[in-house]
């Protein structure tokens, strides 16, 4: 099976070979001593608009879909709007509601912190574990690496739906095995103590998309590392903290960065398990009536975020929550994106 | 990240750009202003107008056969018609300027945000110019159509809730009539209630949990006649003994029988429209529900032995008989663009006596014309007479309206879901009810 | 290092060899390593077995503890065609997945090849820009973009889900840079020699040589149309016409009840496309996976 060119191993076709490859240039800057340094420069502009051009798109999107709409919310986050009328200044008004009044606040924020520290590590501890197994296995690799990864192709909402008929306390298969080992199952989705559990059961079930590059990474250890450090007489956990763990370091924190920033953000899983175990039939309500079942166990900080900005349409009081989970996010980015290699430009 | 300076002078040009942008984009509005309207009613109607109503199912039938006959009364008028749409759709489609000429709104709560916002238009004009009567229309219902003085919407159908109870069940039990009073309510619902072998809870007499079907503060509030705002829009609902007595006899209900048991219980019935209704199936024997639970039954499990009758009250606070109404509203959307077509189609749904009748038939929800509700073409029989009776019940009220909606009712409820959890000092939490209720009205502003 | 012309994930895996002398201890490790994972694998196919399950049983049946359906009911299937709009949010969420990554990969592509092989004053500050714009929460700019679309009234469509694609989605570009990046430069710089325009190595030595990787990204954006619940919840939930299976799944059953074997069968139906197309194309997807975290 050949794939992806790697800078190390060599590239999918041929090398052209030295004598019929021209002698090694070095861009097209020329090479000749005394050139002008104007057409140097001129050379280098000439590339520069080119990148320009092709990046022109996108810079217009990043203008439009992001600059844009970053200073937009702050500006908004001073008014009270609500579509129908023109956005009316108000101050600090929608701060101090945020922080000092309003009640669902602090569950919402609580229950994202929750889904942080939990659900990350745990997926990435479920991830590591399964990779190391199958990073063992001799048969059938293939085929495991498709099996474990399945849930994650899974449409989330599919997956929330499936899991919530499953663990549904009265009839669901869950509880149904656990009465024939004699333990009564709890009310999992339904009960606010045990909905974000199950939602971390979900988590791990869809672990595949971070247990395969824990895989990749796991199977690009050099296997000499091994064989010298056993030679010396390393233990296998020796090995595993010493060799293994600083080899992929990297790859968690890559994990753990983008898991964190997705658990800050965390809304579809919680709202639609929310709806679907609810099942009251809200006439008449909408989306936002439902969220947060259990009580306000599932309330995330962007499902409040949601209910405020599009079920109340109070704009202003949104786009004042969205500049705080901004100010958050840059934070954790500033604070780790130096260490994620990944991330670094200078990475060539 | 060293900046080079160039970079730093592009990113202020981006950032100085994009805040003019922003400024500028906020002072478009969507949608026209109300625009003066024309002198004289149309004598023809022709075109098409959209109809936006939260119905499904078979309920979404009976407002397309009400609908065709608009329709057939004006031969060149087309209603296209946008069902399962809730408020939160209505809104999302009137603020964004979507193909929306008549809104029909589950509830009252969107009256006071969308009378104060101009998301339904001034209906003034109209009822003036084409010199409406809006007598026919009964007291409270007209009360909460409107907001601060102005009229955005006309009531279209109204719901009333009361108490269903098992009749086969009663029998089982040697209960002879239904309870009136919430001790009665609290003996007869514990008398009724069978248990498993196992402790769990086999029929409950009547399901206290505040977050169960029907179950809500606004509908018990006839238990004890219960206020929410002051004349200033203030929460009152701290300072009221009706709801401070109610909050605890709900919470020794739920003790005695136990929370996790109810809970446990409760996560196990069917779904509320469904047809496993635990109504319909008898898991629960008593309930309070509205008065289109008979229609439900009628359809659904047209077997079920079943009474009506008022809500229990707490003696000398709620008066017996009346009861907490709310009804559908409909008016015309701020950008619409046909509003004299709207409008015939609002008096259509609003005031056409045969109209009306004809919709409460299919709904069994309550006419909101006092002709409707005298007319013999009404289909009553006596178990639905008890809602009739309670609709007309010159106490039968309702929950005031503010610009913020009826979000003081869902941070009731959630208040109340949490009480009937954990308890605890109760002044304390009202208190503190009563000033998140009055933050969130500060927010949404005047 | 052997030099092998094969990705990680396509090597032969590794792990401690069995040492010589200590074959049984060598052989319950193997046992129970394998134990651990046909368990695991039970556990994680379970849920996906149930789903199919429950969609074969009557709607009664459903209701009920049992678990094998008796008897053998295909007609949810038919149900969900048939008294749902299925076949119409199928289409949708095949218009909104398509579009996306035709526009995605329009734009992308070109913005990728700029940033990985070109080299110039300012990419660094530009990939940095569209890192931080590609793990930003989506949430932060949804107010401004949600009244910027209710102005141009595309609001109610999918529209402002796919036309943003038009001007680069920065994940893509990000994981399609990193595939770029390993295309040596030699390539390019000889087609160069030759005469050839930026635009000239673009498409006609740097595109071909990176299928994989386009491929790759081709797959993550129409996954991610696919999958999406949030966007359709913003933008399209009050035309019903216009909602992708997504959202379908998750909004239809709330009028009147959950019908839970019908619900399994449309969760089966929604699944299906998803996992016939990770066959297909199981290759590309795997490799562009190891390529977001694995290489720098």
């Amino acid at each position: 099976m050949t794939d992806v060119t790697t800078p190390e191993t060599g590239s999918r076709e041929a090398r052209p070979t030295r004598a019929s490859r021209p002698p090694a240039p070095t861009g097209s800057r020329p090479t000749t001593p005394g050139t002008p340094p104007r057409r140097r420069r001129s050379a280098e502009s000439q590339r520069r608009l080119v990148a320009l051009t092709m990046l022109a798109p996108a810079l217009l999107g990043l203008v439009v879909f992001f600059a844009y709409p970053l200073v937009a919310s702050v500006f908004y986050s001073f008014t009270r709007y609500n579509q129908l009328q023109e956005p009316e200044f108000v101050g600090l008004l929608n701060y101090r509601f945020l922080f000092t009044q309003d009640p669902q606040v602090v569950p919402a924020v609580v229950n994202t912190l929750w889904f942080v520290v939990v659900l990350v590590p745990v997926r990435i501890v479920c991830g590591l574990l399964v990779a190391g197994l199958l990073s063992r296995a001799r048969t059938a690799t293939g085929f495991w690496r498709t099996l474990f990864y399945l849930p994650a192709l899974v449409p989330p909402v599919a997956s929330v739906v499936a899991f919530v008929f499953l663990f549904n306390p009265g009839t669901g298969p869950v509880n149904q095995l656990l009465r024939l080992v004699g333990i009564e199952g709890p009310l999992w989705f339904n009960d606010p103590a045990w909905s974000k559990p199950s939602l971390v059961i979900l988590g791990v079930w869809v672990m595949g998309d971070i247990m395969i590059i824990f895989l990749a990474s796991l199977l690009d250890v050099p296997r000499d590392l091994y064989e010298a450090a056993s030679l010396d007489g390393a233990t296998g956990v020796q090995q595993v903290r010493h060799i293994t763990l600083p080899t992929i370091a990297p790859v968690i924190g890559f994990a753990a960065v983008t898991g964190v920033i997705a658990a800050l953000q965390y809304f579809t899983e919680a709202a639609v398990a929310s709806g679907v175990a609810s099942g009251k039939a809200t006439i008449g309500g909408g989306t936002a009536a439902g969220l947060g079942y259990p009580g306000t166990s599932l309330l995330t900080y962007t499902e409040l975020l949601y209910q405020h900005g599009f079920a109340n349409f109070q704009f202003g009081y949104a786009s004042a929550m969205a500049v705080v989970l901004f100010v958050i996010t840059a934070i954790v980015l500033v604070l780790t994106m130096r260490r994620i290699s990944v991330f670094r430009p200078e990475e060539s | 990240m060293h900046l080079p300076t160039r970079s730093v002078t592009r990113i202020t040009t981006v950032a100085a750009m994009a805040a003019a942008g922003a400024l500028v984009l906020a002072g478009c509005s969507s949608g026209s202003s109300a625009a003066d309207i024309a002198d004289e009613a149309p004598t023809k109607l022709e075109g098409t107008v959209s109809l936006w109503h939260f119905f499904t199912g078979r309920e979404a039938g009976v407002i397309k056969d009400a609908v065709s006959g608009f329709e057939k009364a004006n031969p060149g008028v087309t209603v296209d018609i946008h069902a399962g749409q809730d408020d939160e759709k209505l809104q999302k489609a009137i603020s964004s300027g979507q193909n929306i000429d008549v809104g029909l709104s589950y509830s009252t709560a969107i009256v006071g945000s969308f009378c104060s916002s101009g998301a339904f238009r001034d209906l003034a004009p109209y009822i003036e110019r084409d010199k409406v009567d809006l007598s026919d229309i009964p007291d409270a219902v007209r009360g909460y159509t409107e907001y601060k003085g102005q009229r955005c919407t006309l009531p279209a159908l109204a719901d009333v809730d009361a108490l269903l109870y098992n009749n086969e069940a009663f029998k089982e039990a040697g209960i002879t009539g239904p309870p009136k009073t919430l001790d009665e309510l609290k003996a007869d619902g514990l008398k009724l209630t069978t248990y498993n072998a196992d402790g769990s809870i086999k029929r409950l007499g009547f399901n206290p949990l505040i977050d169960f079907y029907e179950n809500s503060p606004q509908h018990w509030a006839a238990m004890i006649d219960g206020k929410w705002l002051d004349g200033d829009g203030k929460s009152v609902i701290g300072k009221s003994a009706g709801w401070k007595q109610l909050l605890q006899w709900q919470k020794d209900y739920v003790d005695e029988i136990g929370y996790d048991k109810l809970k446990a219980f409760t996560s196990g019935l069917g779904q509320e429209f469904a047809a496993d209704n635990a109504f319909h199936t008898g898991q629960v024997a008593m309930e309070i529900d509205g008065e289109y639970r008979t229609a439900f039954i009628a359809d659904q499990k047209p077997d079920l032995d079943y009474g009506t009758a008022p809500i229990p009250v707490l003696p000398g606070v709620g008066n017996y008989g009346s009861t907490w109404i709310a009804g559908n509203v409909a008016g015309i959307a701020k950008g619409s663009e046909n509003p004299e077509l709207s409008w015939a189609l609002l008096k259509y749904l609003s005031l056409d006596t045969d109209a009306q009748v004809t919709m409460a038939n299919g709904l069994k929800n309550i006419p909101t014309l006092k002709s409707a509700l005298a007319s013999k073409d009404l289909e009553v029989d006596d178990r639905y007479q008890a809602f009739v009776d309670i609709a007309g019940d010159p106490k039968t009220f309702t929950s005031p309206a503010t610009p913020d909606g009826a979000a003081y009712l869902a941070t009731q409820t959630k208040f109340w879901e949490a009480w009937q959890e954990q308890g605890g000092n109760l002044d304390a939490k009202l208190r503190k009810l009563d000033e998140d209720i009055d933050a969130a009205g500060q927010l949404a502003g005047p | 290092m052997t030099a092998v012309s094969q990705s990680p994930l396509a090597r032969a895996p590794r792990g401690a060899a069995p040492r010589a002398g200590k074959p049984r201890r060598g052989l319950l490790l193997w046992v129970a390593e394998h134990a651990a994972l046909v368990a695991l694998g039970v556990l994680t196919v379970a849920p996906i077995v149930f789903v199919v399950l429950t969609s074969l049983m009557s709607s009664n049946q459903a209701l009920t503890a049992s678990v094998i359906p008796k008897p053998f009911d295909v007609s949810n299937y038919a149900r969900v065609f048939n008294e749902l709009p299925l076949a119409q949010w199928f289409g949708n969420s095949a218009l909104y997945a398509v579009l996306a990554t035709a526009f995605m990969l329009l734009s992308s592509v070109p913005a990728a090849y700029a940033l990985a092989q070109i080299r110039f004053r300012g990419a660094n500050l530009v990939f940095t820009v569209i890192i931080v714009a590609m793990l930003l929460p989506p949430q932060v700019t949804a107010v401004p973009v949600y009244v910027m679309w209710s102005h141009l009234h595309l609001t109610g469509t999918l529209w402002p889900l796919i036309l943003p694609n038009l001007l680069g989605d920065a994940f893509s570009i990000f994981l399609l840079r990193q595939f770029f990046m390993t295309i040596p430069k030699e390539y390019g710089d000889a087609a160069r020699m030759d005469g050839c325009t930026e635009w000239g190595v673009l498409l006609r030595v740097v595109v071909p040589m990176a299928r994989p990787g386009i491929a790759s990204a081709a797959i993550f954006m129409f996954f991610h149309s696919w999958n999406d619940y949030y966007g359709p919840l913003l933008y399209a939930s009050e035309n019903q016409a216009a909602w992708p299976v997504a959202y379908g799944l998750a909004t239809f059953r709330g009028q009147h009840g959950t019908d839970w074997s019908m619900t399994m069968a449309m969760t089966v139906v929604v699944m299906v496309p998803v996992v016939v197309i990770f066959f297909f194309a199981q290759k590309a997807f795997v490799e562009g996976i190891a390529l977001t975290g694995v290489k720098g």
